[in-house]
């Protein structure tokens, strides 16, 4: 699959794109209100309207139909009608590009050469696969919901997008943060459930708590199973961060491990940054 | 009968509320180690059981377990901690300053139920 969809370009934009992805790669043009199926493409292009309001809203809402993929979304700029890319950026947009800039640096961005992600290497799974069991028990036993591994990606740069994040600190033989990040419907399903009680009465507060408790408990439930390896660890307090659209960081220079989950057909991730001290050095980032 | 659930998260408190209930346990809950503390003022002898979280603000599951056991009103009630600490040093660490019992988080209504019940037979 190498499929890129240019959403809204102009057929100028698309005449030049094409030109530049040469015809290894399919370029679809469809319109924003058409555009399904997200997960078809590698990539998704943006012209950059006037109205930059409504760029931001359809950022926004592409970037929630990734269902936490490190799906690409490049906005083309035309020249001199963005002042800042930064509010872009931080909707969702991957990156903002000027099809003024020099070829060779827009055909990198396009083939995806600078947005790197990797699969897991084989002794990275050896405590992935701690963390993808440990999640998948905590909401069985506490929400008694079926939750489906789907995939795993390493991302040295990535932001997770989402409506409410659980994080909490780790430390000890390895060091880092562990995120948990859900879209607002899911967290309310998952919270009524662990409390046996119609999604009507869960407000705010409760979501707060229960998604503090749901990474606590991960985190909890996996460190027990590192005692005697390098990737034990100490868990901080949780925090919460709520808000549509935020988005959560992690330590630089430590691999984001990005684990995405399905329960009902919607979608949450897990973020596990995870440094241990006594690792071998060299790894990727 | 009074039984104080401890815990920092409410969803948490209301999981342990839920499973509890049915086997007509009455409940006082603390959000805190302190809370804990100031439970045991105001109800005393009246409490048959504690669930004790080991995380918590303000004051830990730990140090409540080391302020009831310097309490000769306190020292006998019995104290379940209930807690994502789940490695056997942390336990062990528990029982020494007085916990009875310990389960790990996440668990199910069956093994709380399990462990309440053997502890208050006991």
């Amino acid at each position: 699959m190498d499929k890129i969809v240019a959403i809204d370009c102009s057929s100028e934009v698309i005449k030049r794109l094409t030109g530049l992805l040469g015809k290894e790669i399919t370029l679809l043009s469809e319109s924003f209100e058409n555009i399904r199926n997200l997960q078809d493409f590698r990539m998704i292009i943006l012209e950059c309207a006037n109205n930059q309001e409504g760029v931001l809203q359809r950022i926004r809402k592409l970037r929630y139909a990734c269902y936490f993929k490190a799906l690409p979304i490049i906005l083309i700029k035309k020249e001199g009608n963005i002042d800042s890319i930064e509010s872009y950026l931080s909707s969702g947009a991957t990156e903002v590009l000027s099809l003024d800039d020099p070829p060779v640096a827009c055909r990198q961005i396009l083939k995806g050469h600078l947005i790197p992600n990797r699969k897991p290497l084989k002794e990275e799974m050896e405590y992935l696969d701690s963390f993808i069991k440990n999640t998948i028990y905590v909401l069985k036993t506490t929400a008694s919901v079926e939750t489906i591994f789907h995939e795993v990606y390493f991302a040295s740069d990535f932001r997770i997008f989402g409506d409410i994040s659980g994080i909490i600190g780790l430390s000890g033989e390895a060091e880092g943060t562990l995120g948990i990040t859900f879209y607002w419907p899911l967290a309310q399903m998952i919270i009524a459930r662990m409390m046996g009680v119609d999604e009507d009465h869960i407000n705010a507060e409760l979501i707060h708590d229960g998604v503090a408790e749901m990474i606590n408990m991960i985190g909890g439930s996996t460190k027990k199973e590192f005692v005697g390896k390098p990737y034990h660890f100490e868990i901080s307090l949780p925090s919460v961060v709520i808000g549509s659209g935020h988005q959560i960081g992690h330590a630089e220079n430590t691999p984001i491990a990005v684990l995405i989950f399905e329960v009902n057909c919607q979608y949450f991730a897990l973020q596990v940054c995870l440094n241990s001290k006594g690792r071998k050095k060299g790894l990727p980032h | 009968m009074k039984v104080i659930v401890a815990d920092d998260s409410r969803v948490m408190r209301n999981i342990i509320d839920r499973a509890i209930k049915p086997i007509g346990l009455e409940t006082i809950h603390a959000g805190n180690g302190q809370e804990v503390l100031d439970s045991l003022e105001i109800h005393g002898q009246d409490i048959s059981l504690i669930l004790l979280d080991w995380n918590m603000p303000v004051m830990n599951g730990l140090e409540v377990l080391e302020s009831m056991q310097g309490n000769n009103l306190y020292q006998n009630i019995p104290v379940l901690m209930v807690s994502t600490e789940s490695e056997k040093e942390k336990m062990d660490k528990a029982i020494e300053a007085g916990a009875k019992g310990y389960l790990s988080k996440p668990f199910t209504s069956e093994a709380l139920m399990s462990l309440i019940r053997s502890t208050i037979q006991t």
